[in-house]
């Protein structure tokens, strides 16, 4: 039975690197990448054989041809993270699989289609565009999410407050 | 709003935050403190991570404000310090436990809605002189969260616009009691400048 998402805040067992907003981060062999989003999106990019891993916050769908920081925005993110990891990998070429996690809608108030519902349709096209397959996801709903990748397996640890830890 | 002219209306929030702490005093009818009153440009993980770990659990009561100006106010504090902010003002009629129970988030709504007014109606001053549109705030909206996400949802509206964000932030103590809450407002993107 999967345990229940931290409520009170004990600190996570994991050692990890923490992706703040808009950043983006990616790693080699084993540990694990940790973000947290509510209307944003983590994305998270792995090479199953290369054993590396990405994870990208990203903030907004459109960079409208601003492109900096990358890893705010869907459209430079996902490239940037692809040469990351590309380049972590030694050049070789990567057999990509994504997860996608978060899109909320934190506040009542936020009616219609909101920022988060944006964000994820944005990096799914881009993905299908690029041809990488979105093996599971976790998107949608009103709570934010804490989101750990295993950087060995590309396995997601999915928190959300109250609700059961969720494995993707 | 630029740096510049929000350092220049610090006296218009200053004075709000005063506004709303004597707010506060009355509505529980105990003395309280500003402790803390900032008016800042901060970097959007900074402005993400003011309140702490992001892992840690955090209760807000978010208003939308709409009117001559547009944003967000928000009554933020820890569990310990809203229930026990909870308890002052149902005296025993909320539950006891660690969860919060209705009366106890209509306890904590009621509390953003009051000093949360108080605020805006010093805030609105120089902006409805000659405005025909009233300040509206929405009803409070409460939520329980990471502090991260709630964070990361209340600086969004800037955050499409500009890799800063311009918030105030007042911290209010009240005495004899170990309870803090912070109000924070966040101007949305086209006010903000």
């Amino acid at each position: 039975m999967p345990s229940e998402a931290d409520t009170r805040g004990d600190k996570s067992a994991f050692h990890t690197n923490a992706i703040g907003m808009g950043e983006i981060g990616v790693a080699k062999g084993d540990g694990s990448l940790r973000t947290f989003v509510g209307s944003c999106v983590g994305l998270a990019l792995y090479c199953q054989r290369e054993k590396v891993a990405g994870l990208a916050h990203i903030v907004l769908p459109d960079s409208k041809g601003k492109g900096e920081p990358a890893g705010k925005y869907a459209d430079t993110a996902i490239p940037e993270i692809i040469r990351l990891l590309e380049e972590l990998a030694g050049r070789r070429s990567l057999r990509l699989a994504a997860k996608v996690v978060g899109g909320a809608r934190m506040f009542a108030f936020q009616t219609g289609i909101t920022i988060g519902d944006h964000n994820v349709a944005a990096v799914e096209r881009i993905l299908s565009e690029r041809g990488i397959p979105v093996l599971a996801r976790c998107c949608g709903g009103e709570k934010g999410r804490r989101m750990s990748v295993d950087v060995g397996t590309g396995a997601i640890r999915v928190e959300t407050m109250g609700f059961p830890v969720e494995l993707l | 709003m630029t740096a510049y002219s929000l350092t220049q209306q610090q006296e218009i929030f200053r004075c709000a935050a005063v506004e709303a702490s004597a707010a506060l005093s009355k509505w529980l009818g105990r003395p309280t403190t500003i402790a803390i009153n900032t008016v800042a440009a901060l970097p959007l993980p900074e402005a993400v991570g003011m309140l702490g770990a992001g892992d840690l659990p955090l209760v807000a009561c978010a208003m939308h404000i709409t009117g001559p100006f547009t944003g967000l106010l928000v009554l933020t504090c820890d569990d310990t310090s809203g229930l026990a902010l909870a308890e002052m003002i149902l005296a025993g009629a909320g539950g006891s436990g660690r969860d919060w129970d209705d009366l106890q988030r209509s306890a904590l709504v009621e509390t953003a809605n009051i000093i949360g007014c108080a605020y805006l109606n010093t805030v609105a001053r120089p902006a409805e002189s000659g405005e025909t549109d009233a300040i509206m705030p929405s009803p409070p909206w409460f939520i329980r969260d990471y502090a991260a996400a709630v964070m990361q949802s209340i600086v969004m509206t800037q955050a499409i616009s500009s890799d800063k964000v311009f918030l105030t932030h007042s911290d209010f103590a009240i005495a004899g009691s170990p309870v803090t809450c912070s109000l924070i407002f966040v101007p949305e993107a086209d006010h903000a400048e």
